[in-house]
């Protein structure tokens, strides 16, 4: 899926990056975060390469490369330039660049304020729910407790932070969009029980916080 | 959205807040969350196991008001009815008691959820013994 027109200044037909190949002016910004950067729709990439390419993107769309040029052209040097920085943003980290792709293709994500209790997580959010209560009553014997239980949390996360770093890869070597779809519904569960471990997290640093105050 | 008087007295004074020794073999735990609103609620029985009655209830609940006492309700209910009679409970009988809106009638689904929870823990204490020795043969 790639976004051709027909350059605006010159007419060449197809062009579907940011300069025309022909006359090299600057295109309408295709909003796409990936076409953006001229990359596949893949699940695993390299930070590296991904920063090395931004800053590069960056310099050449600057606006103060295109105070001698056309209005079209610095529009579209503005456009490209707030474009580049949120795709850069959400494909430089895995957690939003993959709820970009599920986005892309249709999915819909949950709630970011998720409250499904995955059920294998009943007992610890029972556990956690009694901790943060004694807190509140002035129990400071839990403390130590609800760190054990916060670096627990945090252990999960980064076990599913590991899962999805490999169903990415499975995702990016599947053969066709069906095939993608269903490794795509594995990752959307994983990231809502992610989410959901994550506001967990946050609860226990906002009462500790809030304790500290 | 007001909560009715009912909801209210429950919610001020709980019946049975508490917890009673899970790994009593005469007491049954239930352990359930609501997907809607992330409520975790946990009620326990006692039974007698000669009589199968229940002689105690207690519960812990982390939700709203609602779910507060619809639990609190349960345990009460509990209270006195052998095994099989609460096994009859319907969250109807809930709602209806405690006059809740139709946006709260799944606080009242939890806790018929965590009452059938509780008495299949039971349930499975009590199976132990009488089947490991199948299980050997």
């Amino acid at each position: 899926m790639s976004t051709e027109h027909n350059c605006w200044q010159c007419g060449t037909p197809d062009v579907a990056s940011l300069f025309c190949r022909y006359c090299n002016s600057l295109q309408a910004p295709i909003p796409n975060y990936y076409e953006f950067f001229g990359l596949n729709c893949q699940l695993a990439l390299n930070p590296d390469h991904l920063q090395k390419q931004f800053y590069q993107l960056s310099r050449l769309l600057h606006p103060d490369r295109y105070t001698r040029r056309s209005e079209q052209e610095k529009h579209y040097s503005l456009q490209a330039s707030s474009i580049l920085n949120d795709a850069y943003r959400v494909l430089r980290d895995p957690i939003r660049r993959s709820e970009y792709v599920l986005n892309q293709a249709g999915f819909e994500i949950g709630d970011p304020r998720n409250k499904e209790v995955p059920p294998e997580l009943l007992e610890e959010v029972f556990e956690l729910n009694m901790a943060l209560d004694e807190l509140r009553m002035g129990d400071t014997e839990v403390l130590p407790q609800l760190d054990e239980m916060r670096q627990h949390f945090l252990d999960m996360m980064a076990e599913m932070d590991g899962e999805l770093e490999s169903q990415f890869l499975t995702h990016d070597a599947q053969p066709d969009d069906e095939a993608r779809r269903k490794v795509l519904t594995g990752i959307r569960a994983i990231l809502n029980r992610r989410r959901y471990i994550r506001n967990l997290v946050d609860e226990v640093d906002k009462q500790l916080t809030a304790r500290n105050a | 959205m007001a909560y009715s008087e009912k909801v209210l007295d429950h919610y001020n004074h709980p019946r049975n807040v508490g917890s009673l020794d899970k790994k009593d073999p005469s007491v049954g735990t239930g352990l359930v969350g609501a997907p809607e609103c992330g409520d975790v609620m946990k009620l326990q029985i006692k039974v007698n196991p000669d009589t199968g009655i229940i002689e105690d209830a207690r519960f812990k609940t982390f939700g709203c008001g609602s779910a507060i006492a619809s639990s609190s309700l349960a345990t009460e209910m509990l209270k006195g009815k052998t095994v099989d009679e609460a096994l009859q409970i319907k969250n109807t009988e809930i709602v209806n008691e405690l006059s809740l809106p139709p946006v709260k009638i799944h606080c009242s689904v939890l806790a018929e959820d965590a009452i059938k929870a509780a008495i299949t823990d039971y349930k499975a204490k009590m199976e132990v013994p009488s089947v490991s020795p199948l299980q050997t043969a």
